[in-house]
């Protein structure tokens, strides 16, 4: 476990303390509020989970890093940017997979529009998204994240070459 | 039938996923279940004490906080805080969204919640340094200052892509979510 959980356990604890010492009732209040929003969440998060686990046991790294090598070119950034948009995953565990993958021989270009794509694009969650805000907004933050990623590439082919 | 398919549509993959799996090789599925289970524990772990976070906020934080710190006149200072608040948080982009929503129900501003959206799910500050170790300071600094760029420029192109009567819909779905 990582310490990210521990801080933030040791900060929910404290400031639970201090909320049920200055007012019992409104700290009642909150966590009722936030029981029910957990359990809203919990159905639709969990098939979500079990879908992404299932999808990581077929895309490995040496699988990322066997498409995103040097020669693999344009098509290297279609399949490692399609990828990278499946799911979310934070920039914790983005970045070690993205040293990872360039150990193994991945070309940098492709592997900083797989990890941008990878953070910031969530096409299994768009549902979700759509949802919680509407579609447009959904597809203008997926959107404006996918061009960014864009962007990246292009900077990091000029830089380095 | 075909609304519980609609309706469990990931269920239903994943277990065409598994069976799909188990022919091609069962070890697969193995690693699959024991990926799915690791996954679904470790968001077990981190949901609850942030949604406990999010429940005192909701019951302390009064609206008027919100509305001065991010809301319509928070200017430059409401995006600053939305870049801090997205960069030292830590947990899965999916729990961004609930806490979105509810700066939403709180009145900050649409382009700040998006901003801090965007950066919540790839700009961290806190392991920037372990960043630059791992991939070497060129190649973070140009991910890194590319996506704030295009960040700061699409959260301020939100007003002329959303209209008014949108943006009045998401604090109306964020008041309905967390009732």
């Amino acid at each position: 476990m990582s310490i990210e959980v521990y801080v933030i356990y040791g900060l929910a604890i404290l400031l639970l303390l201090i909320s049920f010492l200055k007012d019992k009732n409104k700290t009642k209040k909150g966590l009722m509020k936030a029981g029910k929003s957990f359990l809203k969440l919990m159905p639709v998060l969990i098939p979500l989970f079990l879908f992404v686990g299932i999808l990581l046991a077929v895309i490995t790294p040496a699988f990322i890093s066997s498409i995103l090598g040097e020669e693999s070119g344009f098509l290297g950034y279609v399949i490692g940017m399609s990828v990278g948009s499946i799911t979310f995953m934070s920039p914790f565990v983005a970045y070690p997979l993205g040293q990872e993958l360039l150990l193994n021989g991945a070309a940098y270009p492709q592997v900083a529009g797989f990890l941008v794509t990878l953070m910031s694009v969530g096409l299994v969650y768009f549902a979700m998204e759509s949802k919680f805000f509407n579609k447009k907004a959904a597809i203008y933050r997926n959107l404006i994240s996918f061009l960014g990623a864009v962007v990246v590439v292009l900077v990091v082919l000029v830089v380095y070459s | 039938m075909m609304t519980f398919i609609k309706k469990n549509k990931f269920l239903v993959l994943s277990i065409i996923l598994l069976i799909v799996l188990t022919i091609v090789d069962i070890r697969l599925t193995y690693t699959a279940l024991e990926n799915s289970g690791k996954q679904i524990l470790s968001m077990l772990m981190i949901v609850p004490p942030i949604f406990v976070l999010i429940g005192l906020f909701d019951v302390w934080i009064p609206r008027e906080t919100i509305i001065t710190l991010m809301g319509e006149g928070s200017k430059g200072r409401g995006m600053i805080l939305a870049f801090l608040l997205g960069a030292f948080s830590a947990g899965p982009t999916l729990i961004a969204f609930p806490l979105a929503m509810l700066m939403l129900k709180k009145g900050a501003k649409y382009s700040n919640v998006i901003f801090f959206l965007m950066v919540w799910s790839s700009l961290k500050l806190p392991i920037v340094f372990y960043q630059i170790t791992t991939l070497g300071l060129q190649f973070s600094m140009i991910i890194n200052v590319t996506m704030l760029i295009v960040f700061i420029i699409s959260a301020l192109l939100v007003d002329k892509i959303f209209t008014k009567e949108e943006k009045e819909q998401f604090v109306e779905t964020a008041n309905q979510y967390s009732k």
